[in-house]
């Protein structure tokens, strides 16, 4: 065979490979099979803290991710969101990367008008701050210092929302909704300095990444990936877009993992004619 | 002078927030807090910075003639100026065209384009991940087990894959990455103090002074 | 269905294009998208950052203080000048300093001792001795101020195992994860596009 037509082959071959991995996610959607889901105990952990506060109490929901991960990011912001609003408790929220301050002033509002919640009433968006470090360490001295005026440029401290909240002191926990390794930041310069709770909601990517501070209890629990965001749905009683989504979820592994058993099956194959 | 100016002011706030930690005193308190204050703002100028590079390389392309992208580079300056206009002077907040372009132009394009990872995560699957040492042994049995235990069709085939994968993430891989952060631990604590005392100064453009 | 919602799966499809090969509709989508995520972010760093920080406190409230980080902000564009560059660095120590400061006892909190303490478990458990033997072999595998010979190889060598547990673990939630994001994608055009899903 010449080395265009391996190359030809390698091409075809790929294609067919596309072709399924689209296949394993569209047909799924369109022909449900509602595969049941169990909850893990991270996600329940996650679930049961912010159960547990009490109404007024304030969660700050920082959105450490960008555009990129939202198909991931949003179930599990929207979930935390939904299930903080009908508890009652003041939602602040601030974006440690750009993109996120115009992702999370959005899933604010959208979310807040679901439960009838008023801006600067029950929940503000403060905005975007660069150099992660200082503004968590800032946020544990003086929030207004470090976010004079919110989102859209108005007093932080004129807001009601806002009575009362100085710094991480008057905080119940930060919920940090990220696609990389954010939340570790906030471990460092939150957490251990100022004994703030935080709770992770990350891409599946970075869901290995936390299990250390799950076991040492630095963190109070861990809600990663649409699978999380499909828990916690569940959790919550109302199964959403995360939850449909795990039927395709289940057969694009099967995929994959066939297709590597398939690949190590080829190997043998070719080692022995060898 | 250059040189060592910058490893002075460095030594200087360097020294100051690491002591400040230890004896959190209301001036020194007071001085951390403008300190945090002014860092946000400094920094800020160094994220334009990036965005004035990038301006600059595009409006090369864009305006040399017989550059072959010089179209592309034009749509790349048409996306900054266009948002930036819509941002600075018609507001970001609902219904703005700012908000508009972010939520129906930026935001599907990203993640569309990370969506693509997929295709190449099962192409990879099928030609890259063999068996072929007991190390590869080990890395594709873990990756099955937690491919298979964290979705719902796992625990169909057998209860035991999802609690081995419960087991697996929660033992042994925790543990090698608590391995990796106490490492990473300990280098960072050593580079900062190699920074704060003008041992390594590669951030100045060079490791000699 | 809106315009807004036909546009995205247009650029969606734009993008998806690449699968079969590079071509016209992709590079336009793709230099579209560089564009606007600059133009955006530039916007949120001046609207939400420089202007309440640095412009309002100044201008507006007369707290002249702020125009030394201001001032210093200004100098990093200096490396545009061959001759002024080297008064760029300035700022760029301080922001150094203040980093590596700050990072040294929180590393030192929350990663190291932290993370070293909670490793101290009772060895009454299968589950237990293998944080504690995992744990251990991981830093001999980092450890090279010595040669991998001996215990110290044997150790590095059980360390490079976990690792691959570990690097496989990660591997299993990658698959995850990049799946995820397609769903999200065919979510979007199957049922907010083309409503055929609910």
């Amino acid at each position: 065979m010449s080395v265009n037509e391996t190359l030809q082959k390698r091409q075809h071959i790929r294609r067919i490979v596309f072709i399924l991995m689209a296949l394993s996610v569209i047909l799924p959607l369109i022909f449900k099979i509602g595969l049941p889901l169990k909850t893990t105990k991270e996600v329940r952990d996650v679930f049961e803290f912010i159960d547990s506060l009490p109404e007024g109490s304030a969660v700050v929901f920082s959105f450490d991710h960008d555009t990129a991960t939202l198909p991931e990011m949003i179930p599990l912001a929207e979930a935390l969101l939904r299930h903080s609003f009908r508890k009652n408790l003041r939602v602040l929220g601030l974006a440690l990367l750009a993109e996120g301050a115009a992702i999370g002033d959005d899933n604010f509002r959208r979310i807040g008008n679901e439960f009838g919640k008023v801006y600067g009433e029950d929940y503000i968006f403060w905005g975007f701050r660069p150099q992660v470090t200082v503004a968590m360490l800032g946020l544990g001295e003086d929030i207004s210092r470090v976010f004079p005026s919110d989102y859209y440029g108005k007093d932080v401290q004129s807001y009601p929302v806002m009575e009362g909240i100085d710094s991480y002191d008057d905080i119940a926990g930060v919920i940090s909704i990220a696609d990389g390794d954010m939340p570790v930041h906030w471990i460092n310069y939150a957490q251990a300095r100022y004994g703030v709770n935080v709770i992770p909601a990350v891409t599946a990517v970075m869901a290995t990444t936390m299990y250390p501070f799950l076991q040492s209890g630095q963190i109070a629990g861990l809600a990663a990936g649409l699978r999380g965001a499909a828990e916690y749905e569940m959790l919550l009683g109302k199964p959403g877009r995360a939850a449909r989504g795990m039927d395709a979820q289940s057969s694009a592994h099967l995929l994959i993992i066939g297709l590597i058993i398939a690949g190590n099956v080829l190997m043998i194959i070719e080692r022995r004619r060898k | 002078m250059h040189r060592k100016l910058p490893m002075y002011i460095c030594f200087l706030f360097g020294a100051f927030m690491l002591v400040q930690f230890f004896i959190p005193h209301r001036t020194s308190t007071a001085i951390y807090e403008t300190i945090l204050d002014w860092v946000q703002i400094i920094y800020a100028f160094s994220l334009l910075v990036g965005v004035a590079l990038l301006i600059k390389h595009h409006a090369i392309i864009a305006t040399r003639p017989s550059a072959k992208d010089r179209p592309y580079s034009g749509i790349v300056l048409g996306g900054i100026i266009g948002m930036f206009i819509f941002g600075i002077f018609f507001g970001r907040g609902e219904d703005t065209a700012f908000l508009w372009v972010f939520k129906y132009v930026q935001a599907p394009m990203q993640a569309t384009m990370f969506s693509l990872l997929s295709f190449f995560v099962a192409s990879a699957a099928f030609r890259g991940f063999r068996a072929r040492n007991t190390q590869a042994v080990f890395l594709l049995v873990a990756a099955l087990i937690v491919m298979l235990g964290r979705v719902p069709v796992g625990d169909m085939i057998s209860g035991f894959i999802p609690k081995a994968a419960d087991w697996l993430l929660n033992v042994p891989s925790m543990a090698a990455r608590r391995g990796i952060y106490i490492g990473i631990a300990l280098g960072t604590i050593s580079t900062s103090l190699r920074v704060i005392l003008g041992i390594e100064r590669t951030y100045l453009g060079g490791s000699r002074g | 269905m809106d315009i807004g919602t036909t546009v995205a799966a247009i650029l969606t499809l734009a993008i998806y294009s690449f699968l079969y090969r590079d071509n016209p509709f992709y590079k336009v989508a793709e230099h579209l998208l560089l564009g606007v995520s600059v133009g955006y972010f530039l916007v949120t760093t001046i609207v939400t950052t420089i202007m309440p920080k640095l412009f309002i406190p100044v201008f507006a409230n007369g707290e002249l203080s702020y125009l030394v980080p201001g001032i210093l902000g200004a100098l990093m564009f200096l490396r545009f000048s061959r001759k002024l560059s080297p008064y760029s660095r300035i700022p760029l120590a301080l922001i150094i300093g203040v980093g590596s400061g700050v990072a040294i006892p929180a590393y030192m909190q929350a990663q190291l001792i932290a993370q070293l303490k909670t490793t101290m478990l009772p060895l009454d458990d299968i589950s237990n001795i293998i944080i504690i033997a995992a744990v251990v072999s991981v830093l001999m595998y980092f450890y090279f101020s010595r040669e991998h010979k001996g215990l110290t190889g044997a150790g590095a060598k059980a360390g490079m195992y976990f690792l691959m547990v570990f690097f496989g673990s990660t591997f299993g939630y990658t698959v995850m994860a990049r799946v995820s994001l397609l769903i999200g994608r065919m979510q979007f055009l199957l049922g907010d596009w083309l409503g055929i899903i609910k």
